[in-house]
């Protein structure tokens, strides 16, 4: 018997020599066992193509973000790791070695000196953990209708649906809500979002901080579900904002 | 290389809609289909570098089955698992078309329902039903499908005539049970 199914398997999927092919077709017209299994093997294969879906809206512009994402804590990864010791260096002696080394330190010094001076009170780099950078990403890339702000008669409704994000390792729901003419994507996650380098810390909140990433500002509590909130307003409006979206 | 998720996106995502099929039905009890799909694309990202440019999409399809049985390892859950409800008894839908005296063909294509077809395919013996999952709903070739459960193409052949053949007398019997259409 598994040796007839292998073969009427084979048939149907037209796998066999014409000529053994051609029996087959002979032994079906006087075989009802044999006819009735072909007819059950069409309808299953009818009955399974009813299952094909659309791919829902949306889920290609998620996965591509996700890989983004993988691929910029990859090269993150990547820079991070130490340098190898360059072939061509030459032997310097020690004190010329901490002439040099001092000289660099000074010039990179100056370099951070210069920027804070510039460009007080943006963020201008510092560390962002994966999970921040990812969410701030994903606000950045949510277009913004006519900036507005919150007003108390404008209850919040949510834009598209949920969206899972796995960025180093941690994962995160995110949801994108329209409060007052403001996109503003909530964050949730079983693991707490660490605070960016130059994040600041909330006064009587416990683990919560405030940042700025660009024209992106990011509120987080972090609790048994952490929630970090990202929109694109000043940081001193997030606090209310984040308080009149639906809780996680 | 720092471009090398643009390739990669460029030679993957064309098969996003099969990959989709597969998830949603590899999918098991408190998984998403669509978490599925993204753990697909990040671990075949993750190994993109090794992938030596065989069949793009029996390699996605293979990653996919792989992510849901892992995952549903790390829950305790069966793969290809679903929550259906109460299922006809298997032995008594074997018979359905012989007893009826009824043709189980003309029964299962009068009365054909996605809904009903998913209950029943769920019942199916896991090496059946990723077979169908494969070759029916999402497309793929014999060849393609056994590159990517790793197993000879005269298996997945007969695996999927089986399991074609018991699907249908499934559905024929949930059609005599509910009464049909």
């Amino acid at each position: 018997m598994e040796g007839h199914d292998r073969l009427l398997a084979a048939f149907l999927a037209g796998e066999l020599d014409p000529a053994v092919a051609r029996r087959w077709d002979e032994h079906l017209l006087e075989c009802e066992k044999c006819w009735r299994a072909v007819r059950e093997d069409r309808a299953g294969r009818h009955a399974a193509a009813l299952l094909r879906q659309p791919v829902p809206p949306g889920l290609a512009d998620r996965v591509a973000f996700a890989v983004e994402v993988a691929a910029a804590g990859r090269h993150g990864q990547r820079d991070a790791r130490p340098h190898t010791r360059p072939r061509w260096r030459v032997r310097l002696g020690s004190r010329l070695r901490w002439r040099l080394a001092g000289a660099g330190m000074l010039a990179v010094g100056a370099v951070v000196t210069l920027l804070v001076l510039l460009f007080p009170g943006g963020h201008q780099g510092g560390s962002v953990p994966a999970a921040v950078a990812a969410v701030a990403r994903y606000a950045q890339a949510v277009p913004s209708p006519d900036r507005e702000l919150p007003s108390a008669a404008v209850a919040p409704a949510e834009v598209g649906r949920p969206v899972t994000l796995t960025a180093d390792g941690q994962r995160i729901v995110v949801r994108t809500w329209r409060l007052g003419g403001i996109e503003a994507v909530v964050a949730v996650s079983a693991r707490p979002f660490s605070m960016p380098g130059d994040a600041q810390g909330v006064s009587g909140m416990g683990m919560a901080w405030s940042a700025r990433l660009g024209k992106i500002g990011l509120y987080c509590v972090n609790g048994q579900t952490s929630e970090l909130v990202a929109a694109p307003v000043p940081e001193a409006e997030l606090a209310a904002l984040a308080a009149r979206l639906p809780p996680a | 290389m720092a471009g090398d998720h643009r390739a990669f996106l460029d030679a993957t995502l064309p098969y996003l809609d099969v990959v989709y099929q597969v998830a949603r039905h590899a999918a098991g009890n408190g998984q998403d289909a669509e978490d599925l799909v993204q753990e697909t694309y990040l671990r075949a990202y993750a190994a993109f570098g090794s992938f030596r440019g065989g069949n793009t999409r029996a390699w996605l399809a293979a990653i996919c089955v792989n992510a849901s049985r892992s995952q549903a390892r790390r829950r305790r859950l069966r793969p290809w698992d679903t929550s259906f409800m109460e299922l006809p008894d298997t032995q008594q839908a074997a018979q359905a078309g012989g007893e009826a005296g009824r043709d189980v063909a003309d029964v299962v294509i009068a009365a054909l329902d996605a809904e009903a077809v998913s209950r029943c395919l769920a019942l199916l013996p896991e090496p059946q039903r990723v077979c169908i999952v494969l070759m029916d709903v999402a497309g793929y070739t014999a060849r393609e499908t056994a590159e990517a459960l790793d197993c000879p193409r005269g298996t997945v052949l007969a695996r999927v005539h089986r399991g074609r053949r018991r699907l249908a007398r499934l559905l024929a019997e949930a059609g005599v049970t509910h009464g049909g259409p």
